[in-house]
């Protein structure tokens, strides 16, 4: 694998959308609250269809939510 | 701690308190040649019947202390993680098979092959366990 990492900043799209709960944004789209903490966190990529369905909670598009550090 | 760490840590623990007194025994005790040896087909029960009753206990604190959580199914992060320890305890499996299976037979007899079994197995179920608490711990890609 080459270098680079994934971001994110659902952290403040929480905060934004009234400090939405790690678990509340976990049951909307059909994860736990450690795996929406470890993707926060950066110690778990989600899938392309995870990732699709925390943007749309957001009503955002998915590059405005995720970023790819080369 | 997500739920699946803690059921990953019940099992090391399980067979920490099972098997670690069974192979100390085992060690001091070096098996003869003779079988059947009841004595020793005993305390190999015993171990798995501890290792089974601690596995008891643990899951009815588990889900009792968080029933939400012990009835939630997988999602796709615990699925990844299962996926790579299993991958990983495979191979290390396969290496125990091989080696009890195909070597020990030429060196060994009784209960040293028995003994051994059981040791690739449980090699193999702690490389598991550890992999799936490891990646809990430090992530998964």
């Amino acid at each position: 694998m080459t270098g680079g990492r994934l971001t994110n900043d659902i952290r403040t799209l929480r905060f934004l959308a009234g400090e939405m709960s790690q678990a509340e944004l976990g049951q909307r789209i059909g994860v736990t609250r450690q795996t929406i903490a470890a993707i926060e966190a950066g110690r778990y990529s989600p899938s392309l269809e995870a990732a699709f369905r925390i943007a749309d909670v957001f009503g955002k598009r998915l590059e405005e939510v995720f970023h790819w550090e080369p | 701690m997500p739920h699946r760490e803690k059921l990953a840590w019940l099992y090391l623990i399980a067979m920490a308190v099972a098997f670690v007194p069974y192979f100390t025994y085992t060690a001091m005790d070096p098996p003869t040649d003779a079988l059947p040896d009841m004595g020793r087909l005993m305390r190999l029960a015993a171990a798995l019947i501890g290792q089974a009753v601690v596995l008891g206990i643990g899951y009815l604190l588990l889900w009792v202390s968080n029933r939400t959580e012990a009835r939630a199914p997988a999602d796709e992060r615990d699925k990844a993680i299962e996926r790579r320890a299993l991958g990983v305890a495979y191979y290390v499996l396969i290496a125990g098979a091989v080696a009890v299976g195909c070597f020990l037979p030429f060196t060994d007899t009784g209960w040293s092959i028995v003994n051994s079994a059981v040791g690739a197995v449980l090699l193999a179920e702690v490389v598991h366990y550890g992999v799936v608490v490891w990646s809990y711990r430090r992530g998964v890609a």
